[in-house]
């Protein structure tokens, strides 16, 4: 086992960042965000995890698809370059790195692969981080995470005193920390802190099997009372994949390109014509819960939920996914 | 243009629209090719991605396909049929596909088969009724229920009236909302024209679409007349965006229409929720 000194990993994430781009927690605006390295910003690798989840950096907000030109009834399309650049994400939380599994599902299987994601995520290796400490939103352990140890991972980190242990989990792993020369140094006896065990406890066995039997319960019309349609939610969820396609004309030229979308949002099904199929909230706040419990886990075998907590945490009327869980399990069909 | 190693399947190909048929006074079929010919070859009840490039790109049933082009039929209900609308031949198209299930086809082999179809819903099943005729020997005795708000928005019409009655072993029965002066055929809504037509589920399959509301009494007089769920068919349309089951709009429980449907038995639709 080998580690590396605190005051050594700038000039570790450094040397990275002299072949890839390498993306790391750092304060910005007084939170802490999934930024490039540039050797100056201020590292946040304290024990809370970043206000946005990394997901962004395979699957962007927006993404351009590819561009036209229109001249008369006349039209080309130029596909985009591809994205060759190397990306090493680091301090990456077990939470996090199971949303990455899960976005590959979406992604990568089921007959057809997203281009644009697959060569983002090929290009990219993770560095994990332990997590010591959890937040009060934090539930990961839920869904059979363990916030010491994340899954699918190239490295992976544990929290020291003065420093960080370092275990390179994969060969794309060990080529990373052969990088790293003599600033890594033996570890020796060190022994990491404990592995956070979040206080927030939730039961999810048997939820699919119950929510099976309640599309037409009253309870969503309850739960969706105070929802304000925002998309925080789904903004800032690590497994929410959902995308818009649209077009930007720029004279006789454009572009089309992808963004995130909500099923928060009324549009999101709304169809030429007028008909909605999820007409209000209601229908709305169902389906996002009833995605990630249900049908997620009806379609690839996995729950699209990691415990993250960053939805509860962050809604503006406290609608609380933990609560909506244990709430189902007790409801009277 | 970049060299791909692997096919993107979000960025369409280059298409044109060659010839295009005033159906009604709001539908009109698009005949697609490209350069190579053929964008594709669908099977019955498979879907296009069709778009302009600056206006917006939308899925559509294929209606029909000869040997060098695909046919859609468009109703103008928004921004990019509207500006389809207005095309003329020649026109660029971007054209991706095919997607979706198709119809299944194990299930109709030998039987006689039954096609209600209300307005644009004719189109997807025009594309099974024309593998049928092109493969006639493979089925039974083919029967086709249609009908539209007014003889005007009578969609393919040159089928119904004159190709379809002439194949063998074929019926063709058409009902208008409310005729017109000139109309000689049968007045009155689909689900109760078929109930007066009254047939028998022995050996049949039956295979619906057309406006949701139509497509709900629909199923309750087939269900009226004896048929089995698993002995009726429909095709379903959502709003979608990508086609290939990921940016997750058109989902029906843990379904994609995209790409698990649009064509679903009525006892597999009667194990999803009814939010369509």
């Amino acid at each position: 086992m080998v580690k590396i000194a605190k005051e050594k990993l700038p000039v570790l994430l450094q040397a990275w960042a002299a072949g890839a781009m390498v993306f790391v927690p750092q304060e910005r605006e007084g939170t802490r965000v999934f930024l490039p390295w540039n050797g100056e910003g201020k590292l946040a690798l304290g024990e809370e995890n970043t206000l946005e989840p990394p997901k962004d950096l395979f699957f962007p907000r927006t993404e351009t698809m590819y561009r036209y030109k229109v001249q008369g009834q006349d039209a080309e399309i130029t596909e985009v370059p591809s994205f060759e650049d190397k990306m090493i994400l680091v301090g990456v939380r077990s939470c996090d790195a199971r949303s990455f599994a899960l976005m590959d599902d979406v992604f990568l299987t089921k007959g057809y692969v997203d281009e644009f994601y697959r060569r983002r995520r090929e290009n990219t290796r993770v560095v994990a981080l332990a997590c010591t400490e959890a937040a009060p939103t934090c539930f990961c352990t839920a869904f059979g995470i363990d916030p010491g140890r994340a899954e699918g991972v190239d490295v992976q980190m544990r929290p020291l005193d003065d420093g960080y242990l370092l275990e390179a989990v994969t060969e794309a792993g060990q080529e990373l920390l052969n990088q790293a020369g003599s600033l890594l140094e033996e570890a020796g006896k060190a022994s990491p802190p404990g592995a956070a065990l979040p206080s927030l406890q939730v039961d999810v066995g048997g939820v699919t099997e119950k929510l099976q039997q309640m599309f037409e319960h009253p309870y969503w019309t309850e739960v969706s009372r105070k929802c304000l349609g925002c998309g925080a939610c789904t903004y800032l969820c690590p497994t929410c994949h959902c995308f818009d396609i649209q077009s930007e004309n720029l004279g006789n030229t454009g572009y089309k390109f992808r963004c995130w979308d909500s099923c928060m949002f009324s549009e999101y099904t709304r169809m030429a014509g007028g008909h909605n199929p999820r007409p209000s909230k209601k229908e709305r706040l169902r389906n996002r819960f009833l995605h990630k419990l249900q049908y997620f886990p009806e379609r690839y075998g996995k729950f699209a939920c990691v415990g993250c907590g960053r939805c509860l945490d962050r809604c503006p009327v406290n609608v609380d996914i933990t609560r909506v869980i244990r709430e189902v399990k007790e409801v009277t069909l | 243009m970049a060299v791909e190693a692997r096919v993107n399947p979000l960025v369409p190909m280059e298409g044109r629209i060659v010839k295009i048929i005033e159906e009604t006074p709001d539908v009109k079929t698009f005949h697609v090719t490209t350069e190579k010919g053929k964008p594709f070859t669908p099977m019955p009840g498979q879907l296009a991605m069709l778009s302009l490039f600056e206006v917006g790109e939308a899925m559509f049933s294929i209606t029909s396909q000869g040997p060098e082009h695909l046919e859609i039929a468009i109703k103008r209900v928004g921004m990019l049929t509207e500006a389809l609308h207005e095309a003329e031949p020649g026109q660029t198209v971007g054209i991706r596909g095919p997607y979706g299930n198709g119809f299944p086809l194990d299930m109709f082999y030998g039987k006689d088969i039954l096609f209600i179809a209300g307005g644009i819903g004719l189109a997807p099943v025009r594309s099974l009724i024309n593998y049928c005729i092109e493969h006639r020997e493979k089925f039974g005795h083919l029967w086709i229920i249609y009908g539209a708000r007014s003889p005007a928005d009578l969609c393919f019409k040159q089928d119904l009236f004159e190709n379809w009655p002439r194949v063998e072993n074929c019926r063709v029965d058409v009902t208008v909302d409310k005729g017109d002066e000139g109309w000689k055929g049968h007045e009155g809504f689909v689900p109760a024209f078929v109930e007066k037509l009254n047939p028998s589920p022995e050996g049949k399959v039956a295979v619906t679409c057309g406006p949701p509301i139509m497509i709900k009494f629909v199923l309750q007089s087939l269900e009226k007349l004896g048929f089995r769920d698993d002995q009726i068919v429909t095709t379903l349309e959502m709003r979608m965006k990508c086609g290939i089951g990921k940016c997750g709009r058109c989902n029906l429980g843990s379904r994609y229409v995209c790409l698990d449907g649009p064509v679903f038995t009525l006892a597999q639709l009667k194990e999803m929720p009814n939010e369509y």
